[in-house]
């Protein structure tokens, strides 16, 4: 999971995201990057972050429920998400940075939805907003 | 092929979007010749001949982007710091620019915004949420996404109470003079209104007046002028932009849905 770029990404999201609501840095790890790729059981479109559970299979073949969050209602919709993209039911991956704090949650970052669809999470600057 | 594909795709984003929310464009919008519109246009006139303020408007976005994009919610660069574009900042008092590096130390996290209160009528202006304003020739009602709260400014010639009850966005009358509305407000809650992210406090002893223009069909302007005496040695005053968003209907913003506290506040 190593990128060049990391490092330099990663000074932009915590300039970023510490302006915003709430703190990318003080909850995930920028030097934890994940990809999951499971079953969605709930999405909660909720604000000030839209957050949605996947059960994730581990290489043991356990069944393990992750927690991840994208950001505001508002920004995701006006950037084209719709609620019918990310369902109960879906299989999806997700890209994304791994809580601090050690629990089954994690920042989404792009999510490959069931068409094959990248969408950005909305809380890292991977695109220009609207 | 690809500028084909990519057309498609854009075409597809705004066609969902408008079927989630059923946009409708303000009646009568001037649109350029490929059928956009034409945000340069003149503003519109009410039927009593008055400016027409009416529409759904952003906070201006001059934050700068990092090279690798914007985040969901682009700020103005006033949203953190309404002294931006001043020469010497915000001519505070001693006591509130001491306040005002221990907040800033903080890293917003006191904020009372980021603790899901509503903001102040300055932070109207500022907050990267949407506001709709409805004008009636007696009353102008502007409904906000944030926290879904609203501000009403009287214009049917009632006098400003000079010491209304504190409340978040104050208590505001206006005028018509030539083509600019100005309201005047006060009774602000004193400890809880933050004029900015880094913490610039509002008291109770102020008054602000707006000097609000519609320049053209897009954009409004704001001459905004706090005048607090307990808080700054002299009244100074900030021009804040707002642009229309002709296909936006509002969305609630309501912090609490899922994030009332704990450890994901702002903080280092």
């Amino acid at each position: 999971m190593t990128r060049p770029t990391l490092a330099a990404l990663l000074m932009f999201v915590f300039a970023a995201s510490a302006q915003a609501h709430h703190s990318f840095a003080a909850e995930y790890d920028g030097k934890k990057p994940a990809t999951f790729t499971g079953t969605v059981t709930k999405v909660e479109w909720t604000n000030p972050h839209v957050h949605f559970f996947v059960d994730v299979k581990d290489p043991a073949g356990a069944t393990m429920q992750w927690e991840f969050t994208m950001g505001a209602v508002n920004g995701l919709f006006r950037r084209g998400w719709t609620k019918e993209m990310l369902k109960p039911g879906d299989t999806v991956t997700v890209d994304g940075y791994l809580a601090r704090d050690g629990s089954h949650l994690a920042n989404a970052r792009i999510i490959t939805l069931r068409d094959g669809r990248r969408m950005s999470g909305g809380t890292m600057p991977d695109e220009p907003a609207n | 092929m690809r500028p084909a594909i990519v057309f498609f795709f854009v075409t597809a984003m705004v066609a969902s979007v408008a079927a989630q929310w059923n946009a409708v464009p303000p009646p009568g919008m001037p649109r350029n010749a490929d059928g956009s519109p034409n945000l340069n246009a003149a503003a519109p006139k009410t039927a009593d001949g008055k400016p027409d303020l009416s529409g759904v408007w952003r906070p201006d976005r001059n934050q700068k982007c990092p090279p690798d994009g914007c985040p969901d919610n682009q700020m103005s660069e006033q949203f953190l710091d309404l002294g931006w574009g001043l020469k010497d900042g915000l001519p505070y008092q001693p006591w509130a620019a001491d306040l005002v590096k221990r907040r800033t130390a903080r890293n917003g996290q006191d904020d009372p915004t980021s603790h899901c209160f509503p903001g102040g009528i300055v932070r109207l202006h500022t907050y990267p949420t949407f506001s709709k304003i409805v004008q009636t020739p007696r009353l102008i009602v502007i409904l906000s996404e944030r926290e879904v709260t609203y501000r009403q400014i009287f214009l049917d010639g009632r006098p400003l109470p000079t010491d209304p009850l504190p409340t978040w966005k104050g208590y505001s009358v206006g005028r018509w003079e030539g083509d600019a509305l100005v309201v005047e407000s006060r009774g602000f809650r004193g400890d809880d209104v933050w004029l900015d992210r880094k913490g610039s406090p509002l008291t109770e002893a102020a008054t602000i007046t707006e000097r609000i223009r519609r320049v053209n069909y897009g954009r409004l302007q704001t001459q905004l002028t706090v005048n607090d005496p307990k808080a700054y040695t002299r009244p100074f005053t900030v021009t804040l932009n707002e642009y229309l968003e002709p296909a936006a209907e509002l969305m609630d913003f309501v912090c609490l849905e899922n994030d009332g506290g704990g450890p994901q506040f702002l903080g280092k």
